[in-house]
């Protein structure tokens, strides 16, 4: 007879062993015998219409292919990055996913673990996005991704606020941003900066920099991470020479960029500032934050303007691209439906939904709104297209700007300081 | 203490003490044990141990964060670490946090508590108001004050309203005002917990001992100083042990009020702030890893010292 002491110890191991197999699981991807195919679909829309184009996208394309299965899996926005990294190293990786680019890309093709659909591309989708917008998605001449969307940045302004200060159009050059934030800066309306996030304080010195440096520097910094070219410096000096004039909200330095009435888009929602430089997204984030979150009525977007003695194109912008990528073991549909996804009924679909820019050319005829005309506009007529210095030269030297820029703006550094910490980057990354 | 007897005319002898031999243990003591404590030590195993030897691990690397590290660096990642002026800086705050929580939360707490020891009237009500900010989490405690704080937040408001304006600051931005806005803050919240620690080693001291003082006519801070806070020395190093402990690990609070940037500009940044900015803002895996390690790595040996020479009379049972 055992003791009843040492059944309850046997039922307790038992149980604490029993506790280790329920981890894991298995993955159903791939083909079966019936030449059925299904696939994983992750992306971050966690609003309604984002949702929801995704569920309409997903099963238009499965009544059209009857034999191919998508599940959806919608993934926070800030959790995605984090998801994404673990699901890909441990083999498990979605099949269909959003894809930032740069330098998470380059480090995703590194590992191997992304499909190269440089073939799959067909004719026609080239011809609708075109070349410069299907480059966001390569490397080294090979094609990882395709981009669905395209976000310029710029400076995204209340157009009321403008008239009551008596500017009356939107400056082109730095005199006359200089002279219109004086008038605002008078009327209590300054520009709205989230430096508690960094990247938006880093954002004004990406864009002097395009103004500062050519297409060929900024390439140059791209392939061997130098930044020696006085461009640089002097894109530092312009950035510190705008500081001077305090064109900032009061407390910008631990203003945050999107959380809440006090954060920058909120300054702008509330008509508490008057501009702020930002992405194309910005708009859906003012529209959130404004008292009957709705969009801001007045909301107007202009480029950043042109900087005396730049070497840069006064018309050349910068922006990011929102794209997809499949995975290194991803069955071959996964890029037919990606082709799918630049279609022009479902890049406008998109754009509804997002409230973005569509990369399909014959999509951006179906845009409406004044601002979204504003930007398309700009991005037609530059004569080329940057991505943020962050997503090209990587999150190394993003981060580094990010804290050079900081610290001269909070008095710590100076420009020699955000040199030299891009250069010290380089060494750890 | 021994006592040795001693009897008249006869020598003393004691006999041998005879000591008790221990048997082992039989073999379903030993399943119980393993049964017991198995989910634990796996648990622990796994959750602790493994992380940490994983760390160690790419630390020695350069790594970006996909696919397995591959390019083995060496020791460059500690080199370029110790010689880091953010890494001095951030070393250098930690330390201030270490000191200031025990030289400031220290004192009010043995105070608080001396008070809350007595009988009065709404004493479990300032008790649980000295408590609840222990039991908010570090994030809401974090997005409230940066909210109070703002240059044209809560607190500056209200001494505009009252025609202070004087006193109105930039509280989180302006670098010789952050680590005091800092320590505020941490005061506020970990005071409860040093409280309470100190209330439930006052229960332990017998009544009968400040009874006796009373007799011999001792004073209430005669009684204090001489009976209670000696008695109290046990929980007092404790408490300071967490505490150190706690300030080496400081993380959350400043990450949420500060950002992640601008902690160093204001003097508040510290060591795990520096391993999130340098390692996973930058995608430097391998190098925040590296952080990691000389964090653990410091805290290890503060612990281990304090333990040596703290703690040691506590444990062996002598206060």
């Amino acid at each position: 007879m055992f003791s009843r002491r040492t059944l309850a110890a046997a039922t307790v191991l038992a149980l604490s062993t029993a506790g280790l197999a329920a981890c894991g699981g298995g993955d159903d991807d791939g083909s079966d015998s019936g030449g059925n195919v299904t696939m994983q679909l992750w992306h971050n829309a966690s609003t309604g219409p984002g949702a929801a184009f995704w569920d309409k996208a997903v099963a238009d394309y499965q009544t059209a292919h009857p034999t191919v299965k998508i599940k959806i899996q919608q993934v926070q926005n800030e959790d995605l990055d984090g998801k994404l990294q673990t699901a890909l190293n441990s083999g498990s990786a979605p099949d269909i996913f959003l894809q930032r680019g740069g330098g998470k890309m380059a480090a995703m093709v590194e590992a191997g673990q992304l499909k190269d659909i440089t073939n799959d591309i067909t004719a026609e989708t080239k011809q609708a996005v075109g070349d410069a917008a299907l480059g966001t998605g390569q490397i080294d001449g090979k094609s990882y991704a395709v981009p669905v969307s395209i976000l310029p940045g710029g400076l995204w302004y209340s157009k009321d606020l403008f008239a009551k200060a008596g500017v009356t159009t939107p400056p082109a050059t730095m005199d006359e941003l200089n002279q219109a934030v004086s008038k605002l800066k008078a009327n209590g309306t300054p520009v709205a900066l989230g430096a508690k996030d960094a990247w938006p304080a880093a954002h004004w010195y990406y864009f002097f920099a395009l103004r500062s440096c050519n297409q060929a520097s900024l390439d140059a910094a791209a392939k061997d991470k130098n930044f020696g070219d006085p461009c640089w410096v002097k894109a530092g000096e312009d950035l510190r020479a705008f500081a001077a004039t305090k064109p900032f909200n009061d407390g910008f330095l631990t203003t945050s960029a999107q959380q809440g009435a006090g954060s920058s888009a909120g300054l702008v929602a509330n008509h508490k500032a008057s501009m702020e430089l930002m992405g194309a997204w910005d708009p859906g984030v003012i529209a959130s934050l404004t008292k009957d979150q709705k969009p801001l009525p007045d909301l107007g977007f202009f480029p950043f303007p042109a900087v005396p003695g730049g070497q840069g194109d006064p018309a050349a912008i910068m922006g990011g691209t929102d794209g997809y990528s499949c995975s290194a073991q991803a069955p071959k549909e996964c890029s037919d439906f990606l082709n799918y996804l630049l279609t022009k009924d479902v890049q406008e679909a998109y754009y509804k939904a997002y409230n973005a820019l569509p990369v399909n050319k014959q999509a951006q005829g179906a845009v409406t709104e004044d601002y979204l005309k504003a930007v398309l506009d700009a991005y037609n007529k530059a004569p080329y297209v940057s991505l943020w210095l962050d997503t090209i030269y990587g999150q190394n030297v993003g981060n580094a700007l990010n804290v050079g820029v900081v610290n001269m703006l909070a008095g710590k550094g100076d420009v020699a300081g955000i040199i030299q910490a891009v250069n010290d980057a380089a060494k750890k990354g | 203490m021994t006592v040795t007897e001693v009897r008249a005319g006869g020598g003393v002898r004691t006999p041998p003490p005879v000591r008790p031999r221990r048997r082992g243990i039989g073999w379903k003591q030993r399943l119980e044990i393993l049964a017991l404590s198995g989910p634990a030590i796996l648990m622990f195993a796994s959750f602790v141990i493994f992380p940490v030897v994983m760390a160690a691990y790419y630390g020695f690397y350069r790594w970006k964060g996909y696919g397995p590290p591959t390019d083995f660096v060496g020791l460059d990642n500690y080199v370029t670490i110790l010689q880091d002026p953010t890494f001095h800086d951030a070393l250098w705050h930690n330390g201030q946090v270490v000191v200031l929580s025990l030289v400031l939360q220290g004192p009010i707490a043995v105070g608080l508590a001396l008070l809350l020891n007595q009988k009065m009237r709404g004493q479990s009500l300032i008790r649980v108001l000295i408590f609840v900010p222990y039991v908010i989490s570090e994030v809401i405690v974090g997005t409230a004050w940066a909210l109070l704080l703002q240059t044209n937040g809560a607190v500056n408001d209200v001494l505009r309203s009252i025609g202070l304006d004087g006193l109105a600051q930039d509280w989180l931005a302006n670098p010789s005002l952050a680590i005091w806005t800092l320590m505020l803050i941490l005061t506020w919240k970990y005071i409860g917990f040093a409280v309470i620690l100190f209330l439930a080693g006052m229960q332990n001291i017998p009544e009968e001992l400040s009874e006796a003082a009373a007799v011999d006519g001792a004073t209430f801070w005669q009684t204090q100083w001489r009976i209670t806070l000696p008695l109290l020395g046990p929980t007092i190093r404790i408490w300071a042990f967490l505490s150190i402990i706690g300030a080496l690990q400081l993380f959350d609070l400043v990450y949420i009020i500060w950002g992640q940037y601008v902690a160093s500009t204001a003097g508040t940044s510290t060591m795990a702030t520096y391993m999130v900015v340098e390692g996973r803002n930058a995608a430097n895996y391998g190098y925040g890893n590296a952080v990691a390690v000389v964090l653990f790595t410091i805290s290890m040996i503060i612990a281990l010292v304090y333990q040596r020479f703290v703690l040691r009379r506590d444990s062996e049972g002598q206060a």
